[in-house]
């Protein structure tokens, strides 16, 4: 019966609502690029949400650990083989994610017998400029934004990835106003928090909310926040030495940053 | 389409694989070399073959020094003059090698992404014992090709050792993969015997023990070394100051390797070698 067209357009939509409900409790997680690299921000207490991939590409992820997991190591042996085989500078996150993960989501969602990755990923490569910094955010079913390529005019220089679709957009309105280009890790930190907590705040309020909260609540609720959840960050670095950009911020580290 | 879900699946189960064995799985790398007869006519022997170059590696006051000489040869031919035979694998890691390039060379890739795929993929960094015996492994999968008489490899490793008692450490290997710590100096390749026994020398009866001597004097002992080595070593290159062509020396401290600057080596040598 599942192969009428009909009811597999209705499985498909009764399994989005599924995965979205599974996925509707996970803290936000803010990229955005500074000057001196990309941070990646999130606020949490108990397991690791932000991961190395390769030389110069992180990862963001809520979901299921265990899709998580296997999402990750994907990537990171896709990456690790092609940096081998060829070189790092061959390693490219729009190649990982268009022709790599992207297929293999969107098959397993559609595949209405078979088990969805219970997933959302952000991804962040390190450029040159920030403006040659590549955001990108792969969904549980294959579908990839980005922060603007091939000739758009607008680049955004930041990511978020969040709960709901609704907060999404949120933390995006949120950035795009605050945003402000070549900031310091320091601003880049704060920026971040605040887009976070305007993601939570969004997240844990009903479906419906769309208005942005005022400065006064989004920095109570982050304050509020901070004082019982760590902070667990990362940073690409733009010019390190070594090929290797990737360096966990501790929590220790982010607050001193905040003083 | 298929296919790929599949072999996305795998992934699931691969968390504990090495990378050589990820390497191997995709056909990316050769499986171990099968170890041949040598009674049936396998090859020449072991024993025959020259490891042709000269490395060296002493424990200092600033961690570890690893120097090697520029020299790649082919039978009695000088291939190549500026070659660079110590090679960083990680931010506190050196391989240095003596033996035939293009295995070194692939080991030390294969090497260097080990460590940072078990990092990327575990979360946390290799032990240093982790690290010595990856090389350990490569060595003994090289086996087969060592006793057809091609693929010979001697290495030399030093890391520092960031535990709870950060120290720097230091190993070398033979051919089949037995590592071995040194608690002062090491050297492999053609000309290590008259190395060895300069260090020896050094360390016993020297000014001071090489462990206390500070930078300049430790670059000072291994350019010395390097040139006693090159007047009796056809395979050994010295330093020929005309053509601007130095030793590699890097050394490895806590904060990681420094590549020693060409003007410096030349300052030092004209110091107290010249």
């Amino acid at each position: 019966m599942i192969e009428e067209p009909y009811r597999w357009v209705e499985a498909i939509a009764n399994r989005r609502e599924y995965v979205e409900t599974q996925l509707s409790s996970g803290s936000p997680i803010a990229a955005l690029s500074f000057r001196d690299g990309i941070l990646f921000l999130t606020l949490g207490r108990n397991r690791q949400k932000i991961f190395e991939i390769y030389d110069r590409i992180a990862m963001g992820a809520i979901g299921h650990p265990g899709d998580i997991e296997r999402l990750r190591m994907a990537a990171i042996e896709l990456a690790s083989t092609e940096g081998f085989t060829r070189s790092a500078a061959d390693v490219s996150l729009r190649r990982l994610a268009h022709y790599s993960l992207s297929p293999v989501m969107k098959n397993a969602f559609e595949q209405v017998y078979g088990a969805p990755f219970l997933a959302r990923l952000v991804f962040g490569e390190i450029g040159p400029t920030p403006d040659e910094d590549l955001f990108l955010r792969v969904e549980y079913d294959g579908a990839i934004a980005t922060n603007g390529s091939g000739g758009a005019p607008v680049r955004q220089h930041f990511a978020v990835l969040s709960a709901t679709t609704a907060s999404n957009e949120l933390m995006e309105t949120f950035l795009r106003d605050s945003y402000k280009i070549d900031m310091e890790l320091r601003e880049a930190v704060r920026a971040a928090l605040d887009a976070w907590s305007v993601g939570h705040l969004g997240g844990t309020r009903s479906n419906g909310e769309k208005q942005l909260p005022d400065r006064d609540a989004i920095a109570k609720h982050r304050d509020e926040q901070l004082a019982t959840a760590g902070i667990e960050a990362a940073v690409l670095e733009r010019n390190a030495s070594s090929a290797i950009r990737y360096r966990a911020l501790t929590d220790e580290e982010a607050r001193s940053l905040l003083a | 389409m298929e296919q790929r879900a599949m072999a996305l699946d795998q992934f699931s189960l691969g968390s504990g694989e090495d990378f050589p064995a990820l390497l191997r799985r995709k056909g990316l790398l050769g499986q171990p070399t099968a170890i041949v007869d040598l009674a049936r006519g396998g090859g020449s022997s072991a024993m025959t073959q020259t490891e042709s170059t000269t490395i060296l590696a002493f424990k200092f006051s600033g961690g570890v020094l690893v120097a090697g000489d520029r020299r790649a040869t082919s039978g009695h031919t000088v291939v190549y003059d500026r070659a660079d035979k110590v090679l960083e694998i990680d931010r506190h890691s050196l391989m240095a090698i003596a033996g035939v390039p293009a295995t070194a060379w692939e080991m030390a890739r294969v090497l260097e992404h080990s460590f940072q795929y078990f990092r990327r993929t575990q979360l946390q960094e290799m032990s240093v014992d982790g690290k010595v015996r990856a090389l350990s492994k490569l060595l003994r999968d090289n086996l087969g090709f060592v006793m057809q008489g091609v693929g010979v490899v001697v290495p030399i490793f030093a890391t520092y050792d960031g535990n709870s008692h950060p120290e720097a450490r230091l190993y070398f290997y033979d051919a089949m993969g037995a590592q071995f710590e040194a608690a002062d100096y090491a050297a492999t390749g053609s000309g290590s015997p008259a190395v060895r026994g300069i260090l020896y020398y050094e360390n016993n009866w020297g000014a001071k023990p090489l462990k206390d001597l500070n930078e300049d004097e430790a670059v000072s002992i291994a350019l010395r070394a390097l040139n006693t080595a090159a007047e009796t070593d056809t395979a050994t290159g010295g330093i020929d100051r005309t053509a601007k062509i130095f030793p590699v020396i890097k050394t490895v401290s806590r904060d990681g390797i420094t590549t020693l600057p060409n003007d410096k080596i030349d300052k030092v040598y004209n110091e107290s070698v010249a």
